[in-house]
C-alpha cells in the first residue's frame, strides 16, 4: 500500500496543482508533497521485509499492476525522492511562467520515475518509462532556452527510437515465456534463451538504456538538450533520468540475458571508457559553463556504465553508491550554474572571473561541490569512484588506467572552471553582484552536507545494497568462464 | 437485420424531414434513431441470425463492428450539430447519405456471399461519392468527388470482374463453398481462380486504402468536407477491415502462397508509404490521410500474422483509432475557421494559449494515434506487436516499429505547432457541446488504454 502511496502522491498533487492559481501556493504545496514523499520512502529503508503491491490489470495479456522493490530500486527511489524536493526548491523566489503547469509536470515526472523503479513486470516498466518522457518533453518545449523546439524534438525522437526497440525486446521475451504468457521480471529471468539469440537480443534491449544514460556513441542528444533545458528540467534529466537508464540495464540485462552480457561486456566497457575520455576532453574545451557541466556529467555516467559491465563486487557497490552521489553533486552543480548565470548574466567562461571577491560564500560552497565532482577523498564522489576504479582494476589494469583518467581529467576541467569563474581580478560588470540569498543556502547547505556526510560515512548505503549486489553477482557466476560462441 | 432496416428508414425519414424548414430537428432525430439502432444491435448479440438463405449472417463479429460504427457515427452527428449550423442547404441530404452509407457498412460486416459484399461496398461508396463533393463551390471538393467516383468505380469493376472469374471457376458466390473449392487445389490454384481472388482482394484493398491502392485517399480526404472526411477515415475503414477479415476467414484461408505474398507486400508498402510521406505533409488532412494508410498497414499486420486471434484486436484498434480521429478533425475545423480557412498545420498555433484544455486533449489524442502509453492507441499497437512477434514475423515487426517512430515524428510535429504561440486572425470559438465531446473522447481514449477490453468474436 505504501508503494502505491509514494507512486500516486506526486501525480495526484500535480493534478490538484493545475487548479490552483497562486504561484507561491503551488510551489509550496509541491515542495511539501515532495518532502512527504521523501519521508515516506525513508521508512522503506528501515522496514524489515520488502512489501509489494499487486493487482490484476489486463488478464488476457498477462499484465498485473505489480509494484515492488529490492536494494537496487530502493537506492533509485531514495535518489528520486531525495532530489525532487531540491528540484522543486530550485524554482522558489524565481519568476517563472505558468507555474501551476510547470510544477504539475515536474510532479508527474516524479510519479512516472517512481513507477519505473517500482515496476515488477516489463510492461509496466515500459509504460512508466514512456510516461517519464511526456511531461519532460513539455517542460523542455515550453520553458527551455534557445532552439528548444528543434532540440527537444531531436531528444524526443532519439529516446523514443530506443524505447521502441525495448518494446520489441519485451514482446519477444513475452512470447518466449511458457504457458500463459507474462511480462513479469521473475518469469523473464527463468527463461533459457539460446546463446545465439542472446547476442542480438542484448542490443535490442540495451539500446534504449544506451541512449538514455547515454553511452558513447549514442550521446549526441545530450549537450544541446542539457544546455537548452530550464534549470529544473536539466536537474531531472541529469540527476534522475540517467540513473533510470542504469536501473533499466541492471533489471533487464543481467538476470535475463547473462550470456549476451558476457559476450558484449568488453565492447561496452571500451565504449564507455571512450565516452569518459571523449566527454572529459570536450568538457575542457567548452566555453559555455552549462555545456561543460553537461559533458562532465556524461563522463561520470560513462564511468558508471563501465563499472556496471565489469561485474564485480566493488564496482557494483561503487556504481550504486555513485548513483546517489552523482545525483546529488550534479543537482548542486546545475543549481550553481543557474546562480552564476543569474548573478553574472552570462554563461560564457571568458566573461566571468573574480566572483569570489563579490560572493565569497558562493565561492566556498562552489568549491566544495567542485571537489565532490573531482572525487576528492572525504567527499561522496571519492567513495563511489574509488570503488569503481578498484573494480575496474580487478578486471584489467588498462580499464583502471583509462577509468582513472576521469578523475584526472575531471580535476583538470573542474579546477579550470573554478579558476575561470571564481578567481581572478575584480570585474567592473559584477560590482553590483550580491552574495547568496537565504533560499540558496537552504538549497545548497543540505546538499553539501550530504556530499560530505556520505563521503565520511558511506556504510549505510552499502548495507542497503549489499543483498542485491550479491544476487547480481551470483547471477553471472555460472557463466563466468563460458563465452557464447555463435 | 433490424439495424439495416432501421438505418434505411431513418435515412429516408431525414430526407423527408428536410422539407421542413427547421434544420434544428434533423440532428436530434438522426441521433435518436441511431440510438434505437444501437439498442437493437446490442439486442441481437449472441443470436446469430441469418437472412436471405444465409447470404447475410449477423454473428457476434458483425454485431460488434456494427456497434462500433454506430457509436462513431453518433459522435460524428453530435459534432455535426455545430458544423451544419453554418451550412445553408442540403443538410438533410448530408445526414441521409451518411446513414445510407452506414447501411452499406452494416452489409459489409455481415456478408457471407460475394454478391452481398459487392452490394455492401456499393451502398457504402455511392453516398460517399456524393458526400465528398459536398462543398459544391470548392474546386478541391469537386476534384475529390470526381476522383473518388472514377477510381472507386474502377476498383468496383475489378472487384466484379474478380467475382465473375471466381464464379466461373467455382460455380458459386457463397464463401464457405468457395473455401472448400480452393482447399482442394492444395495451394496450386488454376490461373483463373487465382486472378479472380486477387482482383477481389484488390477491390477491398482499395476501399481501405492500403498501398499501392491508396493514391485516391489523400486527395479525397483533403478535398471532402472535413466532417465527411472524418466519416470516411473512421467508419469506412472499420467496415472495410471487417469485410476484409470476413473475406479471408470465411472464404480464402488458408491463403494460397501468391495471395499471401501479395498481402504482405501491401502491408509493408502501407507502413512505409503511409509514414514516410506523412512526414512531409503540411496540410493536416493530408497528414491524417497518409497516417491512416499507415494504420491500415498495422491492422493488416495483425490480420496476417495470427488471423484467428486478431478479430478482437482489429475491433479494438479500429474503434480507438476512430475515437481519436474524429475529435481531431473537429478541432481542425474550428481552428481553420479562426485562421480564415488556412489549411496548413500552422493553423494550430496558439491553440494552447487560447484553449489550454482543448490543446491538452488534442495532445492526448495525438499521443494515442502515435502509440504512446498509457493511451489506448498504445495498447492497440502493443496487441498488434504481440500477435506479429509471437507468430515469428520478426523482421516486419522491427520494420513496423521503425515506422511507428516515424509516426511519432509527424504526430508530434502537430503537437509542437499546438504549443507554439501565435495570435489568431479571428476569434477561436468552440461551442460547449463540441468541447465537452472532445473531452469525453479524450478521457475515453485514456480509459480504454488503462481498462483494455477484449471482446471474444
Amino acid at each position: 500500500m505504501i508503494l502505491l502511496l509514494i507512486l500516486l502522491m506526486p501525480f495526484i498533487t500535480g493534478l490538484l496543482l493545475l487548479l490552483v492559481r497562486n504561484a507561491a501556493t503551488v510551489k509550496l504545496v509541491a515542495l511539501i508533497s515532495a518532502i512527504l514523499n521523501l519521508l515516506i520512502s525513508l521508512t522503506l529503508v528501515y522496514t524489515v521485509s520488502a512489501t509489494g503491491y499487486s493487482v490484476t490489470w489486463i488478464n488476457s495479456l498477462g499484465i498485473n499492476f505489480a509494484l515492488g522493490y529490492d536494494g537496487i530500486s530502493l537506492v533509485m527511489i531514495l535518489l528520486t525522492n531525495l532530489l525532487f524536493p531540491f528540484i522543486v526548491l530550485a524554482g522558489f523566489k524565481r519568476d517563472q511562467r505558468q507555474v501551476p503547469v510547470l510544477y504539475a509536470l515536474i510532479l508527474f515526472t516524479q510519479s512516472a520515475l517512481i513507477g519505473v523503479f517500482l515496476a515488477q513486470n516489463a510492461f509496466l516498466f515500459y509504460v512508466f518509462w514512456e510516461l517519464t518522457l511526456i511531461p519532460l518533453y513539455f517542460i523542455l518545449l515550453l520553458w527551455g532556452g534557445e532552439h528548444r523546439r528543434k532540440i527537444t524534438f531531436k531528444f524526443f525522437i532519439y529516446t523514443l527510437t530506443g524505447s521502441l526497440f525495448l518494446l520489441f525486446g519485451i514482446i519477444f521475451l513475452y512470447h518466449l515465456t511458457p504457458g500463459l504468457h507474462t511480462t513479469d521480471f521473475s518469469a523473464f529471468s527463468q527463461l533459457n534463451i539460446p546463446a545465439s539469440t542472446q547476442v542480438w537480443l542484448f542490443w535490442v534491449l540495451f539500446i534504449a538504456f544506451a541512449i538514455k544514460m547515454p553511452v558513447f556513441p549514442f550521446h549526441t542528444w545530450l549537450p544541446s538538450t542539457y544546455t537548452m533545458a530550464p534549470t529544473q528540467g536539466v536537474m531531472i534529466l541529469a540527476g534522475v533520468m540517467t540513473k533510470m537508464g542504469i536501473y533499466g540495464a541492471l533489471r533487464f540485462l543481467f538476470p535475463i540475458i547473462p550470456l549476451g552480457v558476457l559476450f558484449w561486456q568488453n565492447t561496452v566497457i571500451v565504449l564507455s571508457l571512450i565516452g569518459v575520455i571523449y566527454a572529459s576532453v570536450i568538457a575542457f574545451r567548452q566555453t559555455n559553463l552549462k555545456k561543460l557541466i553537461a559533458f562532465s556529467s556524461m563522463a561520470h555516467i560513462s564511468l558508471m556504465v563501465a563499472a556496471m559491465f565489469v561485474l564485480n563486487y566493488y564496482s557494483l557497490q561503487g556504481l550504486l553508491f555513485q548513483v546517489l552521489s552523482h545525483g546529488v553533486i550534479i543537482v548542486a552543480l546545475f543549481y550553481m550554474v543557474t546562480l552564476i548565470e543569474e548573478k553574472s548574466g552570462t554563461l560564457e567562461l571568458h566573461q566571468m572571473g573574480g566572483i569570489k571577491l563579490q560572493a565569497p560564500n558562493l565561492a566556498i560552497l562552489f568549491l566544495i561541490v567542485v571537489l565532490g565532482s573531482i572525487a576528492l577523498p572525504l567527499t561522496a564522489g571519492f567513495v563511489g569512484e574509488f570503488l569503481i576504479l578498484a573494480g575496474l582494476f580487478k578486471q584489467s589494469i588498462w580499464f583502471a588506467v583509462f577509468g582513472g583518467m576521469t578523475m584526472i581529467l575531471g580535476a583538470i576541467y573542474m579546477l579550470y572552471v573554478y579558476q575561470q569563474v571564481m578567481l581572478g581580478e575584480k570585474r567592473a560588470e559584477f560590482k553590483n553582484m550580491v552574495d547568496m540569498r537565504r533560499m540558496d543556502y537552504l538549497f545548497l547547505i543540505p546538499l553539501v552536507l550530504i556530499i560530505l556526510g556520505l563521503g565520511i560515512y558511506p556504510q549505510p548505503i552499502f548495507n542497503m545494497v549489499e543483498a542485491s549486489v550479491n544476487t547480481m553477482r551470483n547471477l553471472l557466476l555460472p557463466f563466468a568462464g563460458t563465452l557464447p560462441t555463435l | 437485420m433490424s439495424t439495416i432496416i432501421l438505418t434505411t428508414i431513418l435515412g429516408i425519414l431525414i430526407l423527408y424531414l428536410g422539407f421542413i424548414k427547421n434544420k434544428a430537428i434533423l440532428a436530434p432525430v438522426a441521433i435518436a434513431g441511431l440510438l434505437i439502432t444501437l439498442f437493437f444491435a446490442v439486442n441481437g448479440w449472441g443470436s446469430g441470425y441469418v437472412y436471405f438463405h444465409k447470404m447475410v449472417i449477423f454473428d457476434n463479429f458483425s454485431i460488434a463492428f456494427n456497434i462500433s460504427m454506430i457509436i462513431i457515427t453518433i459522435i460524428i452527428f453530435i459534432f455535426g450539430i455545430d458544423y451544419y449550423k453554418m451550412m445553408e442547404m442540403h443538410v438533410a441530404e448530408q445526414y441521409a447519405l451518411m446513414l445510407f452509407a452506414l447501411t452499406g457498412a452494416f452489409l459489409m460486416t455481415s456478408f457471407s456471399n460475394l454478391i452481398m459484399l459487392f452490394l455492401g461496398i456499393e451502398i457504402l461508396s455511392i453516398p460517399l461519392y456524393i458526400l465528398a463533393g459536398g462543398k459544391k463551390f470548392s474546386f478541391k471538393s469537386n476534384e475529390a468527388s470526381f476522383k473518388y467516383f472514377m477510381l472507386g468505380s474502377f476498383a468496383t469493376a475489378f472487384f466484379l470482374f474478380g467475382i465473375a472469374l471466381v464464379y466461373g471457376a467455382s460455380a458459386t458466390f457463397y464463401l464457405p463453398e468457395i473455401k472448400i473449392y480452393i482447399a482442394q487445389f492444395n495451394g496450386h490454384l488454376p490461373p483463373m481462380l487465382l486472378l479472380g481472388l486477387l482482383f477481389i482482394l484488390i477491390g477491398v484493398a482499395f476501399k481501405v486504402a492500403v498501398a499501392p491502392f491508396h493514391f485516391w485517399s489523400p486527395d479525397v480526404y483533403e478535398g471532402a468536407p472535413t466532417l465527411v472526411t472524418a466519416f470516411m477515415a473512421t467508419v469506412v475503414k472499420t467496415a472495410g477491415f471487417a469485410s476484409f477479415y470476413r473475406l479471408l476467414g470465411m472464404g480464402l484461408l488458408p491463403l494460397p502462397m501468391p495471395l499471401e505474398k501479395a498481402l504482405w507486400v501491401m502491408t509493408g508498402l502501407s507502413l512505409l508509404i503511409g509514414n514516410i510521406v506523412a512526414m512531409k505533409q503540411g496540410s493536416f488532412k493530408r497528414l491524417l490521410a497518409y497516417s491512416s494508410i499507415a494504420h491500415s498497414g498495422f491492422i493488416m499486420l495483425a490480420m496476417l500474422s495470427q488471423y484467428d486471434s486478431s478479430a478482437s484486436v482489429i475491433l479494438y484498434y479500429t474503434f480507438v483509432y476512430s475515437l481519436a480521429m474524429v475529435p481531431l478533425f473537429i478541432i481542425f475545423i474550428l481552428v481553420k475557421r479562426a485562421s480564415n480557412g488556412h489549411d496548413h498545420l500552422s493553423a494550430f498555433q496558439g491553440l494552447f494559449k487560447k484553449k489550454p484544455w482543448i490543446a491538452v486533449f488534442m495532445t492526448i489524442l495525438l499521443m494515442s494515434l502515435a502509440g504512446i502509453p498509457p493511451t489506448s492507441g498504445f495498447m492497440a499497437k502493443y496487441q498488434v506487436f504481440i500477435l506479429s512477434i509471437s507468430a515469428g514475423y520478426l523482421a516486419i515487426s522491427v520494420f513496423a516499429i521503425l515506422m511507428a517512430v516515424v509516426g511519432i515524428y509527424y504526430y508530434f510535429n502537430v503537437v509542437r505547432e499546438v504549443f507554439t504561440e501565435r495570435d489568431h486572425l479571428k476569434p477561436l470559438i468552440i461551442s460547449k457541446l463540441n468541447a465537452a465531446l472532445i473531452i469525453v473522447c479524450g478521457v475515453a481514449v485514456v480509459l480504454m488504454g488503462i481498462f483494455v477490453w477484449n471482446i471474444p468474436i
